[in-house]
């Protein structure tokens, strides 16, 4: 087997993780299940395209052949991709979270509420943008990065180290900071949080905002290796709820896991000539579903506490 | 009203209060027994009336106690009749609803009899769909064979499905079960034989005939063939909702260690439920390969599952006018305005997100949320009464249930009211002028309430000393008979009258204190 299939199943487990720890974290801290996440993710997609439409001839204008160039683009782009996603996150916490979180069956009222933003959001882009795909700029250049046996692509590469320091970043600021803290009391117990004195209804606009970038993140990353369409948030947001329910919803170890194993899983499946692309999603649904059923609350169970 | 005239000559007028009045009742004549007509091969009735008796006349009355099937008849009639009637365009909107109501009839089965909230639903009706259409298609199997072959396919999809259901829960197998659509889509868009038809299957033979496919006849045909499919749904919910496996599942709903305490094996009755309901959607997957003479990709869209959500929850669920009544709506504003095109589904959109911030259970629940409401807000409304003023608050009332003592308690507090408007110098002074004798009507009523009332507020006037020039003192009784009247101070009267306007005194006194 080829090195290189390690790489590359990093490179999935890094996307796919963004997403499954974006929903896993907004279901053990606030409660719901965010429907919309395909939908932020298209949002930041789009948003970044068009910013890209501005910022690249200014920067090619005026840092273009210098060392600069690449690291202002890759630094501007991701942080209107990250901007962006927190954006629609504080617009889905306003319509789905702020009305709904105190009345009966809020879990199933925000999925709906969510899936009614997804749907407004993906006919919104289908009226303004069309349904043709669209490709955004190589941010990371073309080149490949040659070590020990392996040989990575720039933008792999770029892939797996952004995600693992935005996951790192993301909990040092939990281990750390007064917000993380509160935001970790709610996801352990959310009424002991709420007796002490923890506003689920103050704190859940962090959680969303940052999932929401989250979902920017592996937008701006997966647009690297793919196209992007209005409708391209569905395949990203039903991975990231599978692989979400097979780490265990509430687990970041778990969903990061989980994540991994099935990046694994779509490179190996990928390899088998007699299995090939074609059976890709099947084996990986039939792998979470036999995990479900030996272990109903994920691996999460096993590596920490999970909502039920 | 007329209910009196029966029983005596005496004609009462009553007022009409509420809308119970209003409410169509059958009065039988005599005594014998109704021979209601029995839906055979059961021991139920047709329509729900109901025999009592009137609390007031005592006239035996029956009431149709749950008007629905009514409802239903009626509506299903004037639908049926109205096909033949309406527009091309229109008739394949009512095929589309039919079908479609049907679909979210037997997804409602599985969400709300069965409780397993599965999202799998749309897979199901393709899956059985594509495997019915290969069948005749490639293996030129005759179309009406794709029923049961499809129902089959189902019912086999539906045993897959049903695996994991007993071991996750709630929304653990909604988000499991979302994805499936979509895996199918993709494996489906990768068939070979399939790629150049962009993975769709055409030239389904079906119950339209070819020549007919888009012609007036042939819209017609599909639109009363689907408007039998709704019918058979419909019978099918009923059956499973109404009959033994939904009242078994309501137990078990209600409480589980319960259902199980008294053996009823929930966990099979769900499955039932979920493999007939599985079935059923196989059957209309069949149907709607056969109804478009063809199967597509379509099917399985995220975009498509989400729409038939919106309907179910719009319409509320976990009831069968839900599932039909949100169908109707999202269809007539997907169809009735048309010419607005992707705005009608940011439309739907946002009647869903406005369905579920205000309603708790989708359009058809918002009769018994009023109702929760009102009855919520008049006990708040009464709650606030603080004056209590000798009355039976509100909390305390209903723990009575001789509701007399609450009434006799108000009307005395009231006349209390109205006798302490009477007190006045003029009446202490004729009192005392003349303690016994002819009063005025304030007087009388004054003095008439006093008498009348109970023993431990009265007072005594007891005589000292020698009967010739005796003096008088005024005694309160105690009210237990074992305990003797006291003293209520030193003061001596040296009349009888002086001693009764005294005794008068402490009464008003006692009376402006209340």
């Amino acid at each position: 087997m080829d090195l290189n299939l390690i790489i590359y199943a990093l490179n999935l487990a890094a996307i796919y993780s963004l997403m499954a720890i974006g929903i896993s974290l907004l279901w053990s801290s606030v409660g719901m299940i965010n429907m919309a996440h395909g939908a932020t993710f298209v949002v930041s997609g789009y948003s970044t395209f068009i910013a890209s439409g501005w910022l690249v001839p200014i920067l090619k204008a005026s840092l273009a052949g210098t060392a600069f160039y690449t690291p202002v683009l890759v630094f501007s782009l991701t942080s209107v991709a990250l901007l962006s996603g927190a954006i629609f996150g504080a617009i889905i916490y306003l319509i789905a979270f702020l009305p709904l979180h105190d009345k009966p069956n809020f879990a199933i009222r925000s999925l709906i509420a969510t899936l009614a933003i997804n749907i407004v959001t993906v006919q919104f882009l289908l009226w303004s943008f069309g349904p043709r795909q669209k490709a955004l700029p190589k941010l990371f250049g073309f080149g490949r990065i040659d070590f020990l046996d392996f040989s990575i692509r720039y933008d792999q590469a770029a892939t797996i180290i952004g995600t693992l320091l935005l996951v790192g970043f993301m909990l040092l600021w939990f281990k750390n900071s007064r917000i993380g803290l509160e935001i970790r009391a709610m996801m352990q117990n959310p009424e002991g949080a709420a007796l002490s004195g923890i506003s689920i209804r103050r704190r859940a606009l962090p959680v969303m905002m940052l999932t929401g970038s989250l979902a920017g993140m592996a937008a701006i990353l997966l647009s690297q290796t793919s196209f992007f369409s209005p409708t391209a948030g569905a395949l990203p947001l039903i991975k990231g709820l599978t692989i979400a329910l097979l780490g265990g919803l509430g687990s970041v170890a778990g969903a990061m896991l989980g994540a991994l194993i099935i990046g694994i899983l779509e490179v190996i499946t990928g390899e088998i000539s007699f299995l090939g692309q074609r059976y890709v999603l099947l084996i990986q649904f039939v792998f979470i579903v036999i995990v479900l059923i030996i272990r109903p609350r994920g691996l999460g169970g096993l590596l920490d506490e999970t909502r039920k | 009203m007329s209910i009196f005239k029966l029983n005596s000559d005496k004609q009462i007028t009553l007022q009409a209060i509420g809308q119970k009045s209003r409410e169509y009742k059958l009065r039988p004549k005599n005594n014998s027994i109704w021979k209601k007509f029995r839906i055979p091969m059961s021991r139920r009735h047709l329509l729900k009336w109901r025999t009592s008796y009137n609390k007031k006349s005592l006239i035996k009355e029956r009431r149709l106690e749950d008007k629905r099937p009514l409802w239903w008849f009626i509506s299903l009639i004037s639908f049926a009749v109205s096909i033949p009637w309406l527009s091309n365009f229109a008739l394949s909107a009512v095929a589309i609803f039919c079908i479609y109501a049907s679909i979210n009839l037997l997804w409602s089965l599985t969400l709300g009899t069965a409780g397993i909230f599965s999202l799998a639903t749309m897979a199901v009706v393709g899956v059985s769909g594509y495997i019915a259409a290969t069948a005749n298609v490639y293996f030129g199997v005759p179309w009406p064979l794709m029923f049961v072959i499809g129902t089959i396919a189902g019912l086999i999809f539906g045993g897959f499905l049903a695996l994991p259901s007993s071991r996750l829960d709630g929304l653990y197998y909604a988000l499991l079960t979302l994805g499936l659509a979509e895996i199918c889509r993709v494996f489906i868009s990768q068939i070979h034989a399939l790629t150049p038809t962009n993975g769709s299957i055409n030239n389904v033979s079906s119950f339209i005939p070819e020549d007919w496919y888009l012609q007036r006849p042939g819209l017609l045909l599909g639109a009363a063939s689907s408007f039998i499919l709704l019918l058979l749904a419909l019978l099918i919910y009923r059956l499973v909702n109404g009959e033994t496996l939904g009242r078994k599942l309501q137990v078990a709903r209600d409480d589980e260690e319960f259902a199980e305490a008294i053996g009823i094996n929930y966990h099979s009755a769900r499955l039932k439920v979920f493999l007939i309901s599985c079935a059923g959607l196989g059957f209309i997957g069949a149907f709607y390969a056969m109804y478009f003479r063809s199967i597509s990709l379509g099917v399985f869209s995220l975009d498509q599952l989400m729409l038939l959500f919106a309907m179910i929850v719009i319409g509320g669920t976990g009831r069968a006018e839900g599932a039909v009544f949100g169908t109707a709506i999202v269809i007539l504003i997907d169809r009735g305005l048309f010419e607005l095109g992707p705005m009608r589904i940011v439309i739907i959109a946002i009647v869903m997100i406005l369905v579920t911030t205000y309603a708790s259970n989708g359009i058809t629940g918002i009769r018994e949320q009023f109702r929760n409401f009102r009855h919520r807000f008049q006990t708040q409304k009464r709650s606030l009464i603080t004056t209590k003023g000798g009355e039976i608050m509100p909390e305390e009332a209903i723990d009575i249930h001789n509701k007399q003592i609450i009434y006799s308690r108000r009307f005395n507090s009231r006349l209390r009211n109205y006798l302490k408007t009477l007190i006045n110098d003029e009446v202490i002074a004729e009192h005392k002028a003349n303690p016994v004798g002819k009063h005025s009507y304030e007087l009388t009523r004054l003095l008439n309430y006093f008498r009348k009332a109970e023993v431990p507020d009265k007072y005594a006037v007891a005589q000292i000393g020698p009967l010739k020039d005796s003096q008088y003192k005024i005694f309160a009784f105690t009210g237990d008979p074992e305990k003797a009247p006291r003293v209520v101070d030193e003061r001596v009267y040296s009349s009888k009258n002086e001693a009764y306007h005294a005794i008068f005194l402490l009464r008003v006194n006692d009376l402006l204190e209340s």
